[in-house]
């Protein structure tokens, strides 16, 4: 299996914020590359921060079209604490939806554990 | 006349005597005033971006717009650059040491190319540079939010925002707000989400849940909007125990500040399961207010904000299992 890089190097590097450019790198570079049937490195060298739109514009769309077994396919590299924790949210959602908003309730939040 | 009454307090705190107290939109006349207060005015970010955005409105709905009682009060409001966006001259002296004060003054931003230069200028002007994880967490809520009024509020005059970091003896935190005189959000979620057309109060409560999006009906979204901008620019408010507040139509929502580190922890997904204010006004403001608080000396670890938030959706244990970071 042909292995791609694409590095994530959006325009402000240490916080990913513009969709354009990660709608781009999805059109022309992620898409082609798993319709080929390749392996996919992402690497998010010198990338602190991105927001859960930026991350969602990159890989919401493969994971919704190519399913779970899409990430046998895809490394995620370099990825800070804050990387991690968005790319996780979106592949949940991506492939299990949001949870189902409740009726007005309290005593079931969740908490922070450390500040 | 559509007319805009400043209060003595126009702040998020006392925000909803500004918005009640209003006919912003009354469409009569060829006038519009812009009222300041005769006296004394506290205008914070969240004034300052809608008084602008009215005020483009006003320009091009071909009203002329008269400011009442404009003079030395009104300093910090022209340094803001408000009278520009009124299209109102007005110079005050101004003394040098304020011009180095940590604000981002009222801009319009109308294209991702403005959306970028407010990006790229952020750090600066609101003295951030050694607070990085305020810097991110004010950076995430302005990118989102703007990204949302150029993308969703069919606005002519695209998005105003408006931030002050307010480090002296106050409360330390950055108040920032972003405004549209757009579509609303009822009528941008009342096309694909029957409840919320119709009914301003649904709408909203309906936008402020994660996955809801007017691009489709129904959870997850489009390739390129997921629904979740919203929801996690409140949560970042919430956390660090601020202020929340949006505002569309005839409804408003303010989540309340936390008055214990206790309050501010715990995370409910339902908007009205929060520690909030839920407001009807008697006239509505026509397109979206949304206003918050980053609290600079409470917002702790930005990176521990998303696995907070990220306990909020289901884990799909197979999927997360099989997301590999190298």
């Amino acid at each position: 299996m042909t292995t791609t890089t694409l590095r994530v190097a959006p325009p402000d590097m240490a916080f990913a914020e513009d969709k354009d450019y990660a709608r781009e790198l999805r059109i022309a570079e992620l898409l082609p590359a798993l319709e080929r049937g390749d392996a996919v490195v992402l690497d998010f060298q010198g990338v602190r921060f991105a927001t859960q739109s930026f991350v969602h514009a990159l890989i919401g769309e493969a994971l919704k079209r190519f399913g779970e077994a899409v990430l046998d396919r895809i490394e995620f590299r370099n990825c800070s604490d804050q990387l991690r924790s968005i790319v996780d949210l979106v592949v949940d959602y991506s492939l299990g939806g949001f949870s189902i908003p409740e009726p007005a309730a309290t005593g079931n939040g969740k908490r922070r554990e450390s500040r | 006349m559509p007319k805009f009454r400043v209060p003595n307090s126009a702040s998020l705190h006392a925000a909803r005597f500004l918005l009640d107290s209003n006919w912003f939109f009354l469409a009569r006349g060829r006038r519009a005033t812009f009222e300041l207060n005769p006296r004394w005015s506290h205008m914070e970010p969240l004034a300052l971006a809608m008084g602008a955005a009215w005020g483009a409105w006003c320009r091009r709905q071909g009203y002329e717009v008269k400011v009442e009682n404009l003079g030395p009060r009104a300093r910090y409001a022209a340094r803001m650059r408000l009278f520009d966006h009124l299209g109102v001259p007005f110079a005050p002296g101004v003394q040098e040491h304020e011009e180095a004060g940590r604000f981002l003054p009222v801009t319009q931003v109308n294209d991702t190319r403005s959306l970028r230069s407010v990006m790229a200028d952020i750090s600066a002007l609101l003295h951030l540079q050694d607070d990085s994880e305020t810097l991110a967490a004010v950076q995430y809520c302005i990118s989102e939010l703007l990204r949302n009024v150029l993308e969703h509020a069919a606005s002519p005059d695209g998005a105003f925002v408006c931030a002050h970091n307010f480090a002296g003896k106050a409360l330390h935190r950055v108040s920032l707000a972003v405004v549209d005189c757009g579509c609303g959000i009822r009528e941008h979620l009342g096309r694909t989400h029957t409840e919320a057309a119709g009914d301003d109060a649904a709408a909203l409560n309906l936008a402020l849940r994660p996955g809801v999006t007017g691009a489709v009906p129904g959870m997850y979204g489009t390739p390129d909007n997921a629904g979740a901008g919203l929801f996690i620019t409140r949560c970042m408010a919430k956390g660090s125990g601020g202020y929340f507040l949006v505002a569309s139509g005839q409804a408003g929502y303010r989540l309340r500040r936390a008055n214990d580190p206790q309050q501010q922890e715990i995370l409910l997904e339902d908007p009205l399961a929060e520690r909030h204010d839920s407001w009807r006004f008697r006239h509505p403001w026509q397109g979206t207010i949304v206003a918050l608080e980053i609290r600079t000396d409470h917002i702790g670890d930005f990176d521990e904000y998303f696995a907070w938030i990220r306990q909020r959706t289901p884990r799909q244990a197979v999927a997360s299992q099989r997301v590999r970071f190298t």
